[in-house]
């Protein structure tokens, strides 16, 4: 048996024996990827923005000849903001302090100017600078096109009411007195009846002609108000706890943490426990030890790696969810959990050199992983700097694999290009992690 | 009648940790059947000097030449052996990195030997049972010298009798700072101060009114 195997299986002995080390090793990635994802939640959670009503809404309106429930309009912006209803001084400070991302004033006399359809009455929008005001702004918006949508399908409505009397004649009511309308077909009817001239049925023709033409004033309306309409269309498909870089990001997470740890902790043991000088006397050189942590690495990356695709997989499965199932992928991703956690660990290894003494490795291990793994999820475009310095690490070429390998329908170039990332920095780590072992035996 | 050959030859062995020399340019021969008592005070250099011996430090100038590839044996001070192993595991572990053929048979005979418990994690042994776990890792692979660095400090009278009884065959390289062990174990004594070698010579040559001002 090789003297790497040799100290490999001694590694895994030792820590099999130690149940909570392995527990928390295992749980306490698992909760970090559980939090980065509720904090990324939260990113896309309600935003707080304050009402101000000055007009005092009455909970039903009628415009336009339409009631409007006023709390269902609320209701429905409620589902991407969180609505607060404050006074306007109370909403300033609440804006100041930063309590409500912004406010929504409906200024006094809003409502009759609607009902008027003389103007366009204007509903206040106040946010803060940066942050998620932008995203509050679309949302704003969404709201203010939603309920304008409404206003023209009420308008709508009323105005084609007018042209239905206009084309057909009946009773209808302005400023409080009724009116028997003619109507252009009742207008024909009559015109019909009179002597034959030309004159006469120039004026019944053009009495049709309007007709027929005010017969598709429906539908141009319509059309007018709404040149395209977006319809959502209801399907089965992942929700973002499952999704793909979700996945991609935990397993990258759990095995940075575990390879990064376990390969400096284990190094540095070997100087704890005063076992490297015996080692080093010809029984395992100093780059077989490395070999041995960086496969340490690999093998329980590996394992855990794979235990977690398939609990996702289960539960994917359970959920009917189509598309990406990574049964039929597993054996390209366990290449990259055994390359991930090689590459990692040759990194935990060097740590472990660094830092001599396996509590020292361990807490320097710890404060790397999260740097680490925040570098990896800083989009490139934003901070250009920081996409460089993960390019250098393990982290990132870890989760592009593991996205591509689980979910791309042609994963192979970026599979290829991201293994020959890993492995090279594996490379470089684990040769300058074999130079900084020589530490340990002074 | 010729000279014994020597099993161990440093020449000009020297080791410097960042300014600090530990350990002058230094010559010793450690020939066939010698008991080599290493003496001097704490710091003098004893345990850089059975490290590079034992080809656990490197030196950082000259060399150990181990004659005909001898098996040296090598017990550190500090035990060096893992804790979440049982005597039986650390034995049968480097057992077989030291190519013994039959590791599991190696590792009950040493048990047997020293009377260890053997499956009992090493963490739990007594300060004496860690120490001659030490010892006994030393001896597997028949090695045809041993260095021991201060292998009877934490020791008490029975235990240090019971191991000199074990290791005291074959060729020995010990630290000690108990001057009763010169008399009773050593053949030849080598003195340590200062990083420097002060005294090289049989036993009966050295002079124990010397040794004490060694350590003053």
């Amino acid at each position: 048996m090789s003297r790497v195997v040799l100290v490999l299986r001694k590694d895994l002995l030792v820590l099999w024996r130690s149940p909570l080390l392995l527990t928390l090793l295992i749980l306490y990635p698992l909760l970090v990827a559980g939090l980065v994802g509720a904090v990324a939640g939260y990113g896309s959670s309600k935003p707080r923005v304050a009402l101000v009503d000055e007009d005092h809404l009455p909970a039903v309106a009628r415009i336009g000849g339409r009631e409007f429930r006023v709390a269902d309009a609320i209701d429905e912006v409620g589902k991407n903001v969180h609505l607060v209803r404050m006074s306007a001084g109370e909403a300033a400070r609440q804006l100041r302090a930063g309590r409500v991302v912004a406010t929504l004033t409906v200024p006094a006399g809003f409502l009759d100017e609607l009902r008027s359809g003389l103007t366009s009455p204007r509903l206040v929008y106040q946010t803060t600078r940066g942050g998620i005001s932008s995203r509050v702004t679309q949302q704003l918006q969404a709201l203010v096109y939603s309920l304008d949508r409404r206003l023209q399908e009420a308008f709508v409505k009323t105005d084609l009411h007018y042209v239905q009397l206009i084309q057909h004649g009946g009773s209808a009511t302005f400023g409080g007195k009724t009116y028997d309308v003619l109507g252009l077909d009742r207008m024909h009817d009559l015109l019909v009846q009179l002597p034959k001239s030309p004159q006469r049925d120039r004026v019944a023709e053009f009495a049709r002609i309007a007709s027929v033409a005010l017969g598709q004033t429906g539908n141009l309306l319509a059309s007018t108000a709404s040149p395209i309409t977006l319809e959502r269309a209801s399907e089965k498909s992942r929700s973002s706890l499952l999704s793909a870089q979700v996945q991609a990001y935990a397993l990258a997470l759990t095995i940075t943490f575990l390879a990064l740890l376990l390969a400096a902790g284990a190094l540095a043991a070997e100087r704890d426990e005063n076992a490297i000088g015996r080692l080093a006397r010809g029984l395992v050189s100093l780059g077989e030890l490395v070999w041995a942590k960086v496969a340490l690495a690999a093998v329980v990356a590996l394992a855990l790696g794979l235990a977690i695709a398939v609990v996702f997989g289960v539960i994917v499965e359970a959920g009917g969810v189509v598309g990406g199932e990574p049964w039929g992928r597993l054996p390209l991703l366990a290449v990259g959990l055994a390359l991930a956690g090689a590459s990692l660990g040759a990194l935990g290894a060097l740590l472990g050199a660094l830092a001599r003494e396996a509590r020292t490795a361990s807490l320097v291990a710890v404060l790397v992983v999260m740097p680490i793994v925040f570098l990896g999820l800083v989009p490139k475009q934003v901070a250009p700097v920081a996409g460089w310095i993960s390019d250098a690490l393990p982290f990132t070429h870890a989760v592009r694999y593991f996205s591509s390998s689980l979910y791309d329908t042609r994963p192979w170039g970026t599979v290829a290009r991201e293994l020959g990332w890993l492995a090279g920095l594996g490379a470089i780590f684990g040769a300058a992690a074999r130079v900084a072992t020589r530490r340990l035996l002074a | 009648m010729s000279a014994p050959e020597p099993f161990l030859r440093a020449r000009g062995v020297a080791r410097r940790f960042g300014a600090q020399l530990a350990l002058e340019p230094t010559d010793l021969d450690v020939c066939s059947g010698e008991t080599i008592a290493l003496i001097g005070p704490n710091g003098a250099g004893k345990s850089t000097l059975l490290s590079i011996l034992a080809g656990s430090l490197e030196p950082s100038a000259g060399a150990v030449e181990r004659v005909n590839d001898v098996r040296v044996g090598w017990v550190p001070q500090r035990p060096s052996l893992y804790d979440r192993l049982s005597a039986r595991e650390n034995l049968e572990l480097f057992a077989r990195l030291e190519g013994e053929e039959r590791p599991a048979v190696a590792a009950q005979g040493l048990l047997s030997t020293f009377d260890l418990p053997g499956d009992r994690p090493s963490a739990s042994l007594s300060v004496g049972n860690r120490q001659r776990l030490n010892v006994a890792i030393a001896l597997l692979g028949a090695p045809r010298v041993l260095l021991l660095d201060e292998p009877t400090a934490s020791l008490d009278p029975g235990q240090r009798r019971r191991l000199w009884e074990m290791v005291r065959e074959g060729t020995v390289v010990f630290s000690t700072q108990n001057l009763e062990e010169i008399g009773l174990y050593a053949s030849r004594v080598v003195v340590l101060q200062r990083g420097r070698v002060t005294f090289d010579g049989p036993v009966d040559e050295y002079d124990r009114v010397h040794a004490a001002e060694v350590f003053t």
